[in-house]
């Protein structure tokens, strides 16, 4: 009975539309992720390599034709060399001054948006139009939900196999304790060099992804209120972990659609909602929601007795 | 008999504190060298400079007839030196086995994640073999499985042990690996070092406070205070030296 007017609201185009959503803001977290959780840098610079990827392969393909399967990668590409560039630099701080720093680079980056608007179309935004997938113009979410699914399924698998790698063993190392990982081998600014360019690799896919359900851009999407969610997300799921950061997407980013739901005056507490829960998760969770579900595994396993010669033996205290 | 490691006339300086005034110390290959002093002398100061995590301003680090003063810091395990750490640098998220992983980095070749599939499952598989061997010789096998900062304190030690170990080093560093370890403890890593000097023929230079380790494992004992060397010589010689007894119990007591 109280549903039947929700149902009625809630479409299936508007669910996908929030399928979207979510998948790109899966995408631009865990490129994050890998600076955060894997490589523990504390570097604002993504939204910046965001816009790069949405104005990139939009202007690409509005102003010069390029195709989105050519644009996107090559605006993914542009965000990675840029990320290149600022890793070079980055390397050298670290804590809050890398943090000042990135962002700083984040809100020129909107700056030069902003005002460049013979390309960009600056503070009046930009309509995107809707690119076309071999042939067939996509623009709605109905044709964009697919090869969203399809650019996430390949992020998650890159993501997989990086966890795996002996560069996200590394990446792991250098977050728990630089000294240690630089003593057992590990080169330590060559790792987070890649970390940087990586990261901003994804931040590029996840922009260009916007295209192909997006109609508008507009410097203002591109500042801190939208750093600051996709960090809520990450750090409300769980850093460091691929299915942790997916648990905090899906609670986070579903949160904007239930807020509508919420009587229009409640709207401007929206902000205030996620610097709360921001805050209370880093207090009270600072491993995120997977750190709870995942505290029964990964407690320390009573030894079994077995034989050998074990030099240095412990018995539990 | 030639050195393994020589530290020659090293300077190192903090700010206005000269934290090493030509110091300078050999080690033979396959012993055991203590390195004592009271806190601040500048022991670890020796060893970060070893590490390359600070650059001295005069002298030179030999190994093996290799100076490491040009070396970077991820390059050093390669030589062959691994260290543990003073107030035990674990990888405190990650499991005991990765702890040992990574510190197998150094056998790991580079161009590893590029490899196909199968290759590099081989190589994972293999290096998980040799991480496991370290850890059942130090009897962590059971808890390679777990997260590595819920580790008691014995464990996270032998376990930054570990780590170094894996990179089957010729020459090993240890950082006070006795402090804070019961004496039970201290009699297994007694044992511990002195099977890996005589039976794996591992050279170790050990900073301690713990002097019944050090007088019974080291073969020679080098006494450091303000930055400079005040002897060395075999722990017996060493135990009686004045200077020794001073910096360590004061001016009144060996008066």
């Amino acid at each position: 009975m109280l549903l039947s007017p929700l149902l009625a609201w809630v479409v299936p185009e508007y669910l996908l539309y929030i399928g979207n959503v979510l998948m790109m803001d899966a995408m631009l977290a865990l490129g994050l992720d890998v600076l955060l959780g894997w490589s523990g840098q504390f570097a604002f610079a993504h939204i910046a390599f965001f816009g790069i990827g949405i104005y990139g392969t939009a202007l690409l393909d509005m102003r010069a034709g390029v195709p989105f399967l050519l644009g996107m990668p090559l605006s993914a590409l542009l965000a990675a060399a840029i990320g290149f560039v600022i890793a070079l630099a980055a390397i050298r701080l670290r804590d809050v001054y890398l943090a000042l720093a990135t962002f700083a680079f984040a809100l020129s980056m909107q700056w030069l948006i902003r005002t460049w608007d013979s390309l960009t179309g600056g503070p009046d935004g930009l309509r995107i139009a809707a690119p076309a997938l071999f042939g067939i113009v996509v623009g709605t979410d109905r044709r964009a939900f697919v090869p969203m699914a399809m650019l996430l399924a390949s992020m998650l698998a890159a993501m997989l196999h990086l966890t795996r790698s002996v560069l996200g063993r590394s990446l792991a190392a250098i977050r728990d304790s630089e000294h240690a990982a630089a003593a057992s081998g590990i080169d330590v600014r060559r790792s987070k060099i890649a970390a940087f360019t990586i990261s901003a690799f994804c931040a590029g896919v996840a922009g260009g992804s916007y295209t192909l359900f997006g109609s508008f851009i507009h410097p203002d999407d591109l500042g801190i209120w939208q750093l600051v969610q996709v960090l809520t997300m990450i750090v409300v799921g769980g850093s460091g972990s691929i299915g942790g950061v997916l648990l905090g997407v899906g609670l986070i980013g579903v949160l904007p659609e239930l807020l509508r739901l919420a009587p229009a005056q409640w709207l401007v507490w929206q902000e205030l909602a996620y610097g709360l829960i921001l805050m209370l998760t880093v207090m009270f969770l600072p491993l995120g929601l997977r750190s709870v579900l995942r505290r029964n595994l990964r407690t320390t396993v009573p030894p079994r007795t077995r034989r050998g010669t074990p030099t240095m033996e412990h018995t539990a205290p | 008999m030639t050195a393994l490691f020589s530290i020659r006339d090293l300077g190192m300086r903090f700010g206005g504190l000269l934290a090493l005034d030509r110091f300078a110390m050999d080690v033979a290959p396959g012993s055991i060298h203590a390195l004592i002093g009271p806190n601040g002398a500048g022991k670890s100061t020796v060893f970060n400079c070893v590490s390359r995590f600070c650059t001295p301003f005069a002298g030179d680090i030999v190994f093996d007839g290799r100076s490491l003063l040009a070396e970077p810091p991820h390059r050093i395990v390669r030589l062959g030196i691994a260290r543990t750490f003073q107030n035990v640098e674990l990888l405190d998220r990650m499991t005991v086995l990765e702890n040992v992983l990574v510190g197998l980095t150094s056998h790991v070749p580079r161009y590893i994640d590029f490899l196909p599939g199968a290759r590099r499952i081989a190589a994972e598989r293999h290096a998980v073999r040799q991480a496991e061997e370290t850890l059942d010789a130090l009897g962590l096998l059971d808890w390679r499985h777990a997260t590595a900062g819920t580790l008691d304190f014995g464990r996270q030690k032998v376990l930054d042990l570990a780590r170094a170990l894996a990179s089957r080093p010729r020459l090993l560093l240890l950082d006070e690996p006795a402090a804070g370890l019961r004496n039970r403890e201290i009699h297994q890593l007694d044992r511990l070092l002195v099977d890996l000097a005589r039976q794996r023929g591992i050279t170790i230079i050990l900073v301690e406070h713990v002097m019944q380790l050090v007088m019974s494992v080291a073969d020679r004992v080098t006494v450091l205070n303000f930055g400079h060397r005040i002897t060395e010589g075999p722990p017996e010689a060493v135990r009686g030296h004045p200077a020794v007894v001073e910096a360590y119990l004061g001016r009144d007591a060996h008066a």
